[in-house]
C-alpha cells in the first residue's frame, strides 16, 4: 500500500515545489538578479526546483518506462529520451515534444493512448505519471545533469552511439579479434606421452590440469571404433571391422581407419546432412497458394552438390563462396557447380513476400556462416551487436538485386533412357502454355490501360487520396488503375519540361489550375506562330490540341488518351501501323506506344498487372511445369540458382521494418563490422559478400566452422552456442585452442574440412572414455573441460541408417537424385539424407527425434528424450520392417533352424557390431525357448527378438 | 525460464538425484511413479510440470477454433442499426480483403439469456444456455484482413515471422501434468487448417513442445495417435518382448552408471509402455456411456469435443479443437445457409462440453476460448472475378472488430467486454488486440507474458513480442 501511495505524495510536493519555484524565480529576477551567496540559507532558485523535480520525478520515469527502448544505442523509431537534445529532435516521424506546449507535444498523446501509437507497450502510465510529464513539458522540459544541453558526455544521436559500440566491440569482444596462432603449454613431464603430440590435447590437458582434473583414460577399442565410425559416417562398423580393430588397436590401424572413413562417400553424406541443417534445407517452399505446387523439384541438386563437394574436400572458403556466388566467380565454374546456389534458394518463400525471403537469406549468411545475428536489425539498430539497420539494408540491397530466373538452368544431360524425349516434348508444351498466358494477360492489360489512358494522366498530375489499403483508385466502370503503369508514367512525365515536343503541353498545363489550362496551352501553340523561339511541338499533338481545344486538365488528358489510342499496338486495340508514317507519328509511338512504354507493359511484367483470376491461372500453369519436373522421368537436372538482376538496386531502410515507411536509401555494402566496403555498381554484390566472409581479416567464419565441427565431434562446443559468436554469446572456455585450431585450419589445412576432422578425431581428447566420473560430476558437470567423452544418442538419420545396416537393405552405391519418402518400406535401400522433407509437414516421427527445424539455420540440434521416441521404437512400422529384414538376414546366414545359438550371435553382430556376451546369449536363448511358436504369417520369434535388439538402448547410443 | 541451453548440456533433474547417490534406485517398480512425475524428457526442457510465475487460475486451455472467421454480427454481437441501412451504404465502410457494399443485416434472431441477459443469436442455443458463464469480448481487433497472417497472429503472436505457437509456449512454461499423453494436442477433422501445422508449431522451441496433430475424422484410436499400438503383436506377446528389452537394458546400464541420458532413455521406455494404454484410453470415446455420447452427438464435432474433455481431464495442458480442414467458417457467400450449417454442426457439442466441465468441476481450472482469426464485415461482399463470389450474399473478412468468448479458467462470466461501432465494423470501446488476449490468457495460466521468454538467435523472444497488456476487466 505504501508503495502505491508514495508517488501521489511526492507528486503533490513536486507540483507545490514547482509552483513555488516559479513564483520565487520571478521574485528573484524582480528583486536583484544576483546569485545567492554560497552556503546561505536562502530559498531555492527556479533551477534548483526544476532540477529537483526533474531528478526526483521525470528522470526516474524516463529511465524506467522509456529508455529501455528509447535510449542508449537503441532508439526505437529513431527516438531517444535520454538527453534533452535528442528529446527535442524527436523521432523519425517528427518532433514529439514542444517545450512549454504540452497540448502540442505528441509524447503526451502517446502516453495518454490518444494517438495511433500507445506507449509504453507494457502498460499505460498512471495518471500521476502522465501529469508529471505534462507539468514538465509545460515548464519547458527543463533537464539537468547527464543528458542536459550542456552535457557533452552524452552523444545525442543513435548512429554516433552505434559507432562507439562498433569501436568498443572491435576492440573488446573476443570473437572480433584477429585469429592468432597460440603456442600450447608445454606438457608436464609426468603427462602420458600420447597426450604430448597433438596441440589440441596440450591445450585441453593444460586447462584440465589447471582445474585440478585429469583426463579420462582412453575408450576401449570397441567403443572407440564404433564411435569414430558413427562420428565420421553416421553408420556403425561391421562386427568384423570392430573385431579387427579390437584385435590390433594400434595407432597405425586407428589412423588408417580414420583416413579410410574420411575418404568414403558415407562420410560426405553424413556431414552433408549436418550442413543441410545449417542451410535450412527442405524440398518444399512451405506454405503455398492452392494454385501452387509447393515442391522444389530440384532442391536435391543442391543436396547432391553438398555431398559431392564434401566428398571432394572442396576447401571451405571455396565451398561457401560457391554457395553464395557460384554464378559470379572468376574463372567461371562448370554448370554443375551452379547447384551450390541452392543454399540461398531452398528456404521458405513466405507466399512470395520479398522482404521475408531476403530476411531469411540475410540470417542464413550472417548467423548461419558467421554466428552473427544481423536479422534483428531489420526493424531497429541491433540491441546488443554493433549492427545497424543501415548494415541490414545494405545487405538487403544485395539480395534485392538478385532474382530467381523463371526457368532454372540445366546442369547436366537428362538421365539416359527412353523417357527423355517425351519429357522434353511435354515440358515444351507446358512452357508454351505459360508464355501464351503471359501474352494474353499482357494484351488484355495493355488494351485496358490504353482505354483508360486519360485517367492515368490525371492520376499522375493529381493523385487521388488513397485509402488505408493504399490501393490505386478504381474508376466508375470498375477498372482499377495499375500501380506499375502509374509509376512508369510518373517517371516519364516527371523528367520533362514544357519544351518537350510531345509532353510539353501536358507539363505546362498540369502545374496550373483548370482555369489556366486554355491560356497555358494557347501560349505554347501561339508561341509557335509568333516569331519568338517556339518549342518544337510534335505535329500529332499540335493537331489534336488545335482540333480539341481542351478547356480543362481532364479534357487535355482525354486528348492525350486519343493520341495514345491512335498509336497503340494493333493487338491492344490500336490501328495497324501504316507503312508510311511520319517522323512525328513515329516519335509519339516510341514515347507512348512501344513495348516498355508506360501503357505497353512488357510480357515479363504481365503478372504485375494481372488480376486475381489471371494470377491464379498463371500459378496453375506453372504448377503443371513443377508437377511435371517433380514427377515425370527423363528430365535434365537443374540448379536452383539466384542470379543478379539486370539493374542492381540499393534498398531504402524500412523504418520499423515496415515496407510502407521508407527511410534513407543505403548503398549496397558489407556490414561495418566487416569493414563496410561498398560493392561495385554493376553487380548485386553477392561475390563481394562471399569474399568478405572468407577474407583473411574476417575471423568469424573460421571460428564458426571450427567450433561447429568440434561441437559435432565432441558433443559439446568450445563456444557453447555455435550459432552465436556475438556479444551476448558465451565466450569459449578454451579460447586459445579455438583460435589456434581455426588459424591452422586456414593456414596448414588450407580450409580443408577433412584436415579439421582428422585433427580432431586423432586427438586423445576425442578418444577418451565416456564413463561418468564422480570427481567430474561436481567440478565440471557440463563437461566444458572435455576431460571425458560425451555419451550421445544417435540422431534421426544415424538411427534409421543403423537399422538399415543391420537389416542389410542399404544400397551402398545410391547416389542421390530425387528425395524418397523416408518412412516408406520401399525406401529401405536409401540413406536418410536422401529422404524428402516437406518443411510444411515434417513427419511426426522425425520431429520426435529432433530433426532440425528447416526454417532457420540450425548449427546443432536440440536433443530431447521423450516417450514418443520409445513408442516409435516399440511400435513404428519403420522398426518393425527393419526387424523383419534383420530376422530374415540372420536366418539366411545361419540356415540350420536348430542352431539358435549361432543365430543369436549373428543377430547381435549385425545390430550391435559385436558378439553377445555369454549372459546375453543365454538370456536370448532362454527367451526364444519360452516364446510360443507363431503362425507363419505373423511376426515370428526371430522378428520379435530382432526388434528387441533394435530397441535396446545400446543400439541407439554411442559410448 | 531456462534459456536455450546448448543441446548437450541439458541436464535432467534426475541427474542431480543420481549424483546425490540415489543412482539406480528409481528403476525399481515403486519409483516409476516418481519417474513419471519428475522428468520424462531427461532434460532441462522436459514436459514435467513446472510452477507458474504466480498462482494460476487456469490449469488447462481448450481453444475452439472457428477457423475461417465466424461472423460476430450473426452470433454474439447484435447490430440492430444495420436493419435501418439494409441495402444502403453505411457511413463507415472500411477496407477489408475485398470490396463490400451495402449493409447486410443479420438474418438471425438474437435473444437474451440467463440472469446476465447476454445476447446470443439463434445459431448457438446450446452455448447460450451457459450465458452466465461466458465472457464475450466484442472489441477484438487484429492487424490485417487475410487468413494466413491473422491465423499466425492469433496462434503464434506474429503475422509473418516463424514464431512458436501459444500452446508450445504454454507447455514450454508449464510442462504437462500427464507424462503419458502429449502436452499439447491440436485436433482438426479431415486434414489441416490453412497454414497447416504452422498453427501449432514449436518454431525455435524444442520439438517436444509442438502440438501433436490428431485427425479426429478417423474413428479408430490406433489411427488417432501415432505409434500407440504394435502393428502385429498383441499385448501379451509385446509384454514378453518388452521384458527382454528391459533385461538387456538394465545390464547395459549397470555397466554405465550415472549417465542421465541413458537413464532417461530407459525411463522413457517404461513411460511409453504405459502410454500405450493411457493414450488409447484417452482418445477412445466409445468408453463413454451412451447417454454422454448422445449429448455431444455421435458426429465429428461431438467426438472431438468429448476427446477434448477427456484429454483435459487427464492432465493435458493445451487442446485446440479446429472446426475442420481449410477454413470452413469463411462465408464469403450465402452466409445465412453456411453459418446455420456450421453452427449446427458444433453448437450442441460445445454446449455439452461446457455442461461436462461444469458437472465434473473442471470449468474453474479450464479456460475455454471460442473464436476465429477475425470476424466478418457488416456489409455485403460484392461479386468479383477471381473470387468465386457470384452473388452478394456473404460477408468479407473483418479484422477491425470481432468477437471471441471465453468461459471458465478465472474469467468474469455473464459479461460483455468492449464494443464495436454501431454497425459492428470496428472495435471502438475498450479495444482488445490479439496480443492483449494472449497476455490475458497467459496471466490466467499464472504466467507473466513479459517474463515468459526464450533466448534464441541472440535475443529473448516472447509470445507477445513487445506488445500486449493484460486486460484486468476480463479477470473474474
Amino acid at each position: 500500500m505504501l508503495r502505491t501511495r508514495l508517488p501521489a505524495r511526492i507528486w503533490a510536493r513536486g507540483r507545490l515545489a514547482l509552483g513555488v519555484g516559479m513564483g520565487v524565480g520571478i521574485a528573484v529576477v524582480a528583486c536583484c538578479g544576483t546569485s545567492r551567496p554560497a552556503g546561505a540559507e536562502t530559498a531555492p532558485t527556479v533551477e534548483d526546483l526544476h532540477q529537483q523535480f526533474f531528478e526526483s520525478r521525470v528522470r526516474p520515469l524516463l529511465s524506467t518506462k522509456c529508455q529501455e527502448c528509447h535510449g542508449d544505442g537503441i532508439a526505437e523509431a529513431g527516438l531517444r529520451l535520454d538527453s534533452r537534445q535528442a528529446l527535442i529532435r524527436g523521432a523519425d516521424s517528427g518532433p514529439v515534444v514542444v517545450p512549454g506546449k504540452a497540448a502540442e507535444s505528441r509524447l503526451l498523446a502517446v502516453v495518454r493512448h490518444a494517438d495511433d501509437i500507445a506507449m509504453p507497450p507494457d502498460g499505460k502510465l498512471s495518471d500521476d505519471d502522465i501529469s508529471v510529464l505534462e507539468t514538465w513539458i509545460s515548464a519547458g522540459a527543463p533537464w539537468s545533469g547527464p543528458g542536459g544541453d550542456d552535457d557533452t558526455s552524452s552523444p545525442a544521436a543513435g548512429p554516433v552511439d552505434m559507432q562507439r559500440r562498433l569501436e568498443d566491440a572491435l576492440r573488446d569482444h573476443w570473437a572480433f579479434q584477429p585469429l592468432l596462432r597460440h603456442e600450447p603449454p608445454a606438457p608436464a613431464p609426468q603427462v602420458p606421452p600420447e597426450w604430448a603430440h597433438s596441440r589440441i590435447d596440450r591445450f585441453i590437458l593444460a586447462a584440465a590440469t589447471a582445474a585440478g582434473v585429469s583426463p579420462s583414460p582412453a575408450a576401449s577399442p570397441r567403443d572407440l571404433v564404433r564411435r569414430v565410425w558413427f562420428d565420421l559416417t553416421g553408420m556403425p562398423p561391421s562386427a568384423a571391422e570392430a573385431d579387427a580393430f579390437a584385435a590390433q588397436p594400434t595407432e597405425e590401424s586407428y589412423e588408417a581407419i580414420v583416413d579410410r572413413l574420411l575418404a568414403s562417400r558415407h562420410h560426405a553424406e553424413h556431414w552433408a546432412r549436418k550442413w543441410l541443417d545449417v542451410a535450412r534445407y527442405a524440398d518444399t517452399m512451405g506454405y503455398a497458394f492452392d494454385s501452387q505446387d509447393k515442391r522444389y523439384p530440384f532442391a536435391w541438386t543442391y543436396r547432391d552438390w553438398v555431398v559431392s563437394a564434401l566428398a571432394a574436400d572442396r576447401p571451405y572458403d571455396q565451398f561457401i563462396t560457391l554457395q553464395i556466388a557460384a554464378d559470379l566467380v572468376v574463372p567461371p565454374v562448370p554448370p554443375s557447380d551452379l547447384a551450390a546456389l541452392g543454399f540461398l534458394t531452398v528456404g521458405r518463400t513466405f507466399l512470395g513476400n520479398t522482404n521475408d525471403i531476403i530476411d531469411d537469406r540475410i540470417d542464413l549468411v550472417t548467423r548461419g556462416l558467421m554466428g552473427l545475428t544481423v536479422a534483428c536489425a531489420r526493424c531497429h539498430d541491433h540491441k546488443y551487436e554493433p549492427v545497424t539497420t543501415a548494415d541490414y539494408y545494405a545487405l538487403h540491397g544485395i539480395f534485392a538485386s538478385c532474382q530467381i530466373p523463371e526457368e532454372l538452368p540445366e546442369i547436366g544431360p537428362p538421365p539416359p533412357g527412353p523417357e527423355a524425349a517425351a519429357f522434353a516434348a511435354t515440358y515444351a508444351e507446358l512452357r508454351q502454355a505459360v508464355t501464351d498466358h503471359e501474352a494474353a494477360v499482357r494484351s488484355r492489360a495493355v488494351r485496358e490501360a490504353v482505354a483508360h489512358a486519360a485517367a492515368y494522366f490525371l492520376e499522375v498530375a493529381r493523385p487521388a487520396v488513397r485509402g488505408a489499403d493504399k490501393r490505386p483508385p478504381r474508376l466508375a466502370d470498375g477498372y482499377e488503375l495499375q500501380q506499375l503503369i502509374i509509376d512508369k508514367l510518373t517517371r516519364l512525365v516527371g523528367g520533362q519540361t514544357e519544351r518537350h515536343p510531345i509532353l510539353g503541353p501536358w507539363v505546362a498545363a498540369a502545374s496550373g489550375s483548370d482555369a489556366e489550362v486554355p491560356s497555358r496551352l494557347a501560349r505554347l501553340l501561339e508561341a509557335d506562330a509568333a516569331s519568338q523561339p517556339a518549342p518544337d511541338l510534335n505535329a500529332v499533338i499540335r493537331d489534336e490540341l488545335v482540333s480539341a481545344r481542351p478547356g480543362s486538365l481532364a479534357e487535355l488528358a482525354e486528348a492525350y488518351a486519343r493520341v495514345v489510342m491512335r498509336i497503340a499496338p494493333d493487338w491492344a486495340g490500336g490501328p495497324a501501323v501504316a507503312g508510311d508514317e511520319t517522323d512525328d507519328v513515329r516519335a509519339v509511338r516510341e514515347l507512348l506506344g512501344a513495348a516498355g512504354t508506360p501503357f505497353v507493359v512488357l510480357e515479363t511484367e504481365a503478372m504485375r498487372v494481372a488480376n486475381m483470376a489471371e494470377q491464379t491461372e498463371f500459378r496453375r500453369r506453372q504448377l503443371n511445369i513443377t508437377k511435371h519436373q517433380a514427377e515425370a522421368a527423363g528430365g535434365p537436372p537443374r540448379a536452383m540458382v539466384l542470379v543478379d538482376r539486370p539493374q542492381p538496386q540499393d534498398s531504402p531502410i524500412l523504418l520499423r521494418g515496415s515496407p510502407s515507411r521508407r527511410g534513407d536509401v543505403v548503398k549496397r555494402r558489407m556490414p561495418m563490422l566487416l569493414g563496410g566496403a561498398e560493392v561495385g555498381a554493376e553487380s548485386s554484390g553477392r561475390l563481394d559478400l562471399a569474399r568478405a566472409l572468407v577474407a583473411p581479416g574476417n575471423p568469424l567464419t573460421a571460428r564458426m566452422i571450427v567450433n561447429w565441427a568440434w561441437t559435432h565431434h565432441l558433443g559439446g562446443g568450445l563456444v557453447p552456442a555455435p550459432g552465436d559468436l556475438g556479444l551476448r554469446g558465451e565466450a569459449p572456455a578454451h579460447r586459445e585452442l579455438l583460435d589456434d585450431l581455426a588459424r591452422r585450419f586456414m593456414d596448414e589445412g588450407g580450409w580443408s574440412l577433412r584436415w579439421l576432422h582428422r585433427e580432431i578425431v586423432t586427438s586423445r581428447t576425442f578418444r577418451q572414455s565416456s564413463a561418468a566420473r564422480e570427481d567430474l560430476a561436481d567440478r565440471d558437470p557440463d563437461n566444458r573441460l572435455f576431460a571425458r567423452a560425451n555419451r550421445r544418442r544417435l540422431d534421426w538419420e544415424a538411427w534409421r541408417d543403423s537399422m538399415l545396416v543391420a537389416a542389410d537393405t542399404l544400397d551402398r552405391v545410391h547416389c542421390g537424385g530425387r528425395g524418397v519418402d523416408p518412412l516408406a518400406v520401399e525406401s529401405m535401400s536409401v540413406r536418410s539424407i536422401y529422404g524428402r522433407l516437406d518443411r510444411q509437414d515434417v513427419p511426426g516421427l522425425l520431429r520426435t527425434f529432433d530433426v532440425a527445424n528447416p526454417d532457420t539455420a540450425v548449427h546443432v540440434r536440440v536433443r530431447t528424450t521423450v516417450p514418443q521416441q520409445s513408442l516409435a521404437v516399440l511400435n513404428s512400422e519403420l522398426v518393425v520392417n527393419a526387424a523383419r529384414r534383420l530376422a530374415a538376414r540372420v536366418q539366411a546366414e545361419v540356415a540350420d533352424p536348430a542352431r539358435d545359438d549361432l543365430r543369436v550371435d549373428s543377430l547381435w553382430r549385425a545390430a550391435l557390431s559385436r558378439s553377445p556376451s555369454a549372459e546375453e546369449r543365454d538370456a536370448a536363448l532362454a527367451w526364444l525357448a519360452a516364446e510360443p511358436p507363431s503362425d507363419a504369417s505373423a511376426f515370428g520369434r526371430y522378428e520379435r527378438l530382432a526388434q528387441a535388439v533394435l530397441a535396446v538402448a545400446e543400439f541407439q547410443f554411442i559410448d | 525460464m531456462p534459456h536455450d541451453p546448448p543441446p548437450d548440456r541439458l541436464l535432467s533433474r534426475r541427474d542431480a538425484l543420481c549424483r546425490g547417490g540415489l543412482g539406480l534406485g528409481w528403476l525399481g517398480a515403486a519409483s516409476l511413479l516418481d519417474a513419471e512425475r519428475a522428468d520424462a524428457a531427461g532434460s532441462g526442457l522436459s514436459l514435467a510440470p513446472r510452477a507458474p510465475h504466480f498462482p494460476a487460475r487456469a490449469r488447462a486451455v481448450i481453444h475452439i477454433f472457428a477457423n475461417g472467421g465466424p461472423s460476430h454480427i450473426d452470433t454474439f454481437d447484435p447490430k440492430p442499426a444495420l436493419a435501418a441501412y439494409a441495402g444502403r451504404e453505411i457511413p463507415a465502410n472500411l477496407p477489408t480483403e475485398r470490396r463490400t457494399g451495402a449493409a447486410l443485416p443479420s438474418p438471425f434472431k438474437f435473444s437474451r439469456h440467463g440472469e446476465s441477459g447476454l445476447e446470443v443469436s439463434e445459431l448457438f442455443p446450446s452455448v447460450a444456455r451457459h450465458a452466465d458463464r461466458l465472457l464475450v469480448v466484442r472489441s477484438m481487433h487484429a492487424d490485417v484482413p487475410n487468413h494466413e497472417p491473422s491465423l499466425m497472429l492469433m496462434n503464434c503472436g506474429d503475422a509473418r515471422l516463424v514464431r512458436p505457437s501459444a500452446g508450445a509456449w504454454v507447455t514450454y512454461a508449464l510442462g504437462t501434468e500427464n507424462q503419458n499423453l502429449p502436452g499439447f494436442v491440436a485436433m482438426c477433422p479431415g486434414g489441416y487448417p490453412i497454414k497447416e501445422s504452422e498453427n501449432w508449431r514449436s518454431a525455435f522451441l524444442p520439438g517436444a513442445f509442438q502440438g501433436t496433430y490428431v485427425d479426429t475424422k478417423k474413428r479408430d484410436t490406433a489411427d488417432l495417435v501415432e505409434n500407440v499400438r504394435h502393428p502385429v503383436l498383441d499385448h501379451d506377446a509385446q509384454r514378453r518382448q518388452f521384458d527382454l528389452i528391459s533385461q538387456l537394458d538394465r545390464r547395459h546400464l549397470a555397466a554405465r552408471p550415472h549417465d542421465p541420458a541413458l537413464e532417461a532413455r530407459l525411463a522413457s521406455m517404461e513411460l511409453a509402455w504405459r502410454m500405450q494404454s493411457e493414450a488409447t484410453d484417452a482418445f477412445d470415446v466409445s468408453r463413454e456411456p451412451a447417454h454422454v455420447l448422445a449429448r455431444y452427438g455421435d458426429d465429428v464435432q461431438g467426438r472431438q469435443m468429448l476427446i477434448a474433455r477427456r484429454l483435459v481431464e487427464r492432465g493435458v495442458r493445451y487442446v485446440q479443437v479446429w472446426h475442420g480442414a481449410g477454413q470452413p467458417w469463411d462465408s464469403h457467400e450465402q452466409i445465412e445457409a453456411n453459418h446455420r450449417r456450421l453452427a449446427g454442426e458444433c453448437d450442441r457439442a460445445i454446449g455439452a462440453l461446457l455442461d461436462d466441465l461444469v458437472a465434473h468441476g473442471m470449468l474453474d481450472g479450464t479456460l475455454v476460448l471460442w473464436g476465429g482469426e477475425f470476424g466478418r464485415t457488416p456489409t455485403v461482399e460484392l461479386p468479383a472475378p477471381g473470387t468465386g463470389v457470384s452473388e452478394p450474399s456473404g460477408r468479407d473478412h473483418n479484422h477491425h472488430g470481432f468477437t471471441v468468448w471465453m468461459a471458465g479458467g478465472g474469467v468474469r462470466g455473464g459479461t460483455v467486454h468492449g464494443a464495436t461501432d454501431e454497425f459492428g465494423f470496428k472495435a471502438v470501446e475498450k479495444p482488445v488486440h490479439v496480443h492483449d488476449l494472449q497476455a490475458t490468457m497467459l496471466h490466467l495460466l499464472g504466467l507473466d507474458h513479459t517474463r515468459l521468454t526464450y533466448r534464441h538467435s541472440g535475443r529473448d523472444f516472447r509470445l507477445t513480442d513487445v506488445h500486449g497488456r493484460v486486460v484486468p476487466e476480463l479477470l473474474g
